[in-house]
């Protein structure tokens, strides 16, 4: 006999630990890949990069193509769109090919990416091909010794010679050899440039790669430029800063082209000109969950999460997935402090209409209705009526004063008047029918313990279930409620002492104590 | 050693005291089947169950189960100068009106009270609709004779019955208390009203120990009777009412409540499937380690008579 029981025990400890497994696990990928957060509220940066580009058409058939980013980048896109009136857009591969036919006056074309999920890389990437022995860099005879001098300055100190080389060129008191190659300070682009020519002297492939820093409201036509030099031993590209030689992306770099390819190709038009501008918009972590799912591939276990249903029904299931914490919660206090409470669930309810109702104003109202109610059910049991009819009058009475509290509430702008609407009208008749008949067969005193305890576990419940983080995470991470399932199944087989027990049973233990 | 009247849990379990939790899951779930609990919780089949096997039950005058009845219910116990109406499936006392005189519109309580007929029609009212029922069922009233209870409690009792509650485990009578009114508890036997609880020796019938509130008391709070001279006679018969109770029942883990009729000698009042854990205190004794005790040595297959026997002999 005692064996099964151990076996029950055994089965649900098994249960909980595979449901805490599971759990842990889909934590992670919920917080990974569909970029969940552990806190409320999170919101989630989403950048609009948007391309200007104008030009003057010559009247020849246009063709205009814009780079795509690869996707391979240090982050997510979540849309790209061009606007091209009177244009046929076709998306390929690497890039957006915009044909149309002959225009007169300026055109106007514009190219917007959303990104999300900025983060910083380290920036290697393996090379899929080997790279071929740069081109030597198109230098004067003076201007290869000079840059010669520069190389061995490099090649002289320790470390990285593309980080040695990045410092030397940037440094604020530039040497001798460095001001003689370069005698004026350079843009980063061109910095960047003679970087790439001076690796190409000594045989070492490098590229430049652009993009855009994001910063919000940011508005340039230039791109920004990072440096990417080939690695022989490891066979991957290495990407520099340019200014601070520090390895890797920046969190806020966005990779739009790698190597010599232009971003934007124009035929048929003259002046072309492409204008940059970055525009942050916040979007709610559940809103991009979406989106996440489908970039980490895992579109179907998302189209069968409740993040997929309609708001409408969202709100609806994030209200019922607190229900399990506050029924644990109900669980402990009666079975393990030992708590008595009117109807099992009873407290929980009450809980759940004082989030609705805020705190104060609840309690206070829920003192009224249930007084007022008492006071009611004390003059209708003078009338002897049957118990359903009696317990049907109870709901109606507190249907009136639900109803007059409200109106009273808006007149007078009483907040805590019309906080009765919310609670539940069969719960508060069902309070005041089991008071009324405490009261009438143990006194006073029986039936305001056994409304003050059943309200003590309602307000611990609600202090749980009302911070913001729990509901977030209880709704954000739902199968918490498996744990939750098997821990009030092991609840269930919970033989020790409860906590009031401790006290009850206290004269035993003096007793024997005396002996 | 105790904290703000707390005590630790290994020094409960030391002193052998049976959780409620416990009591649930490992006495209750494993002794008693659910199946066998209408007979203990419908007072109507207990009566008929101990009347068959002959033990002696309050005699049942009437039972009403059907509101229009109710209206007729003097006509019921007119041979009758007092009874008692109770609910068929009550728990703990609840709903039990003791009748001690009437008249056509006045009925008299033992607390002195008296009841106007209408009061006493909504009271029946209130039991057929299941007030006091378990799970709130609809119910019958039993109109019962009332228990001229023995003239050697009458100092121990203030107002109501005083009863014998005895906890019987795999048949054998392991505690015993006996519950009295007092003022505080307004004539009803409920400890945790204010009753006082006695422990009873099991081989002897005398007090061991007193308390109220938790507290032990030597005195009765009200009759200031004292309660250590406490013996109740008729012992043996009680203990061999209680035995038969789990012949009776099949409940492994029950509780049997005796009255003492001054005529009519030890009659069973009620059974119970799920006794309450008070007895622990009243007899300053833990639960647990009887039951493990009976589990562990007593024999198994005996007759009820053997088992009060070895009871007696050997507990």
């Amino acid at each position: 006999m005692k064996r099964r029981f151990l076996s029950v025990r055994f089965f649900l400890s098994l249960g909980l630990l595979f449901s805490v497994l599971f759990s842990a696990w889909s934590i992670y990928y919920k917080t990974q890949d569909w970029g969940f957060n552990l806190r409320p509220n999170q919101k989630i940066p989403v950048w609009t990069i948007e391309s200007h580009l104008t030009f003057q058409p010559t009247g020849k058939p246009v063709e205009v193509s814009f780079a795509r980013p690869d996707g391979t980048g240090n982050y997510k896109i979540l849309d790209e769109t061009v606007i091209a009136k009177g244009y046929e857009i076709k998306k390929e591969k690497n890039k957006f090919v915009i044909k149309g036919k002959d225009k007169k006056k300026q055109q106007n074309i514009y190219y917007r990416i959303l990104v999300y999920d900025t983060m910083k890389s380290k920036g290697k990437t393996k090379a899929v091909n080997k790279p071929e022995k740069p081109a030597l860099p198109s230098f004067s005879d003076d201007d290869v010794i000079l840059a010669k001098e520069v190389l061995l300055k490099a090649k002289e100190e320790k470390g990285d010679i593309v980080q040695n080389l990045i410092r030397l060129l940037n440094d604020s008191e530039p040497n001798e050899a460095v001001l003689a190659f370069s005698p004026e300070r350079k843009s980063t682009l061109e910095t960047a440039q003679i970087i790439v020519d001076l690796l190409a002297l000594e045989g070492i492939p490098a590229r430049l790669i652009r993009g855009i820093v994001l910063a919000e409201g940011k508005k340039t036509s230039k791109t920004d430029v990072l440096l990417e030099a080939y690695q022989a031993e490891s066979k991957r590209w290495l990407t520099y800063h340019v200014r601070t030689g520090e390895y890797g992306i920046p969190e806020s770099f966005i990779v739009l082209r790698r190597g010599d390819d232009s971003l934007v190709d124009v035929v048929g038009g003259v002046d072309s000109q492409t204008k940059y501008s970055v525009l942050k918009s916040l979007n709610s972590s559940f809103g991009m969950a979406k989106y996440r799912a489908q970039s980490a591939e895992q579109k179907q276990l998302f189209a069968y999460s409740i993040y997929s249903l309609p708001i409408a029904e969202q709100n609806a299931l994030k209200w019922l997935m607190i229900f399990p914490l506050a029924i644990l919660i109900v669980v402990l206090l009666r079975n393990v402090v030992g708590l008595k409470t009117m109807g099992t669930f009873t407290p929980m309810l009450i809980s759940m209409a004082l989030i609705e109702t805020g705190f104060w104003p609840g309690l206070t109202a829920f003192v009224i209705v249930t007084g007022i109610g008492l006071i009611i059910r004390a003059v209708l049991s003078r009338l002897n009526l049957l118990l359903v009819p009696r317990i049907s009058a109870v709901v109606i009475f507190v249907i009136f004063i639900i109803q007059m509290c409200t109106i009273i509430g808006y007149r007078f702008d009483f907040k805590v008047a019309s906080a009765v609407l919310f609670f539940p009208i069969i719960i508060l008749a069902w309070i005041i029918e089991r008071a009324s008949i405490i009261w009438e067969e143990e006194g006073l005193k029986s039936a305001l313990n056994e409304v003050f305890s059943s309200v003590l576990v309602a307000v611990i419940t609600y202090f749980v279930i009302v911070n913001p983080t729990v509901q977030h995470i209880m709704f954000a991470f739902n199968e918490l409620n498996l744990v939750i399932l098997f821990i009030v199944m092991l609840l269930g087989t919970y033989t020790g002492y409860r906590l009031t027990e401790l006290k009850r049973f206290a004269p035993l233990v003096r007793h024997k104590d005396k002996k | 050693m105790s904290f703000l009247g707390f005590v630790s849990p290994e020094k409960l379990r030391e002193a052998g005291v049976l959780s409620m939790n416990r009591r649930n899951y490992e006495v209750i779930a494993r002794h008693n089947r659910r199946r066998l609990y209408p007979l203990v919780d419908d007072k109507v089949k207990t009566k008929q169950l101990a009347n068959d096997i002959g033990l002696t039950t309050p005699h049942l005058i009437a039972s009403v189960s059907a509101q229009y009845e109710v209206k007729n219910f003097l006509n019921l116990v007119k041979n009758y100068k007092s009874f008692v109406i109770k609910p068929a499936h009550g728990s703990g006392g609840k709903g039990v009106l003791v009748i001690q005189s009437y008249t056509q519109n006045h009925f008299r309580l033992p607390s002195g009270r008296v009841l106007r007929y209408r009061e006493v029609y909504q009271h029946i009212s209130n039991i057929l609709s299941g007030l006091y029922s378990l799970g709130g069922r609809y119910d019958t009233a039993l109109f019962e004779e009332m228990v001229h209870f023995s003239d050697v409690f009458k100092n121990y009792s203030y107002q109501g019955i005083p009863d014998v509650r005895l906890i019987i485990y795999e048949g054998y009578p392991v505690l015993a208390m006996m519950r009295l009114a007092t003022k505080e508890s307004a004539g009803r036997a409920n400890l945790h009203q204010g009753a006082v609880g006695v422990g009873i020796d099991i081989k002897t019938g005398r007090a061991i120990s007193a308390v109220q509130h938790n507290k032990p008391v030597r005195f009765h709070p009200d009759t200031k009777a004292d309660l250590m001279q406490l013996s109740v006679p008729f012992w043996k018969e009680h203990l061999l009412i209680a035995a038969q109770g789990y012949e009776m029942t099949g409940l492994g883990y029950l509780g049997a409540d005796i009255v003492l009729d001054k005529n009519k000698g030890p009659m069973v009042l009620e059974l119970n499937a799920r006794p309450g854990l008070a007895i622990q205190i009243a007899n300053q004794c833990g639960l647990r380690s009887v039951l493990k005790r009976v589990e562990k040595d007593f024999p198994r297959g005996l007759s009820f008579k053997e088992r009060v026997e070895y009871v007696l002999s050997t507990y």
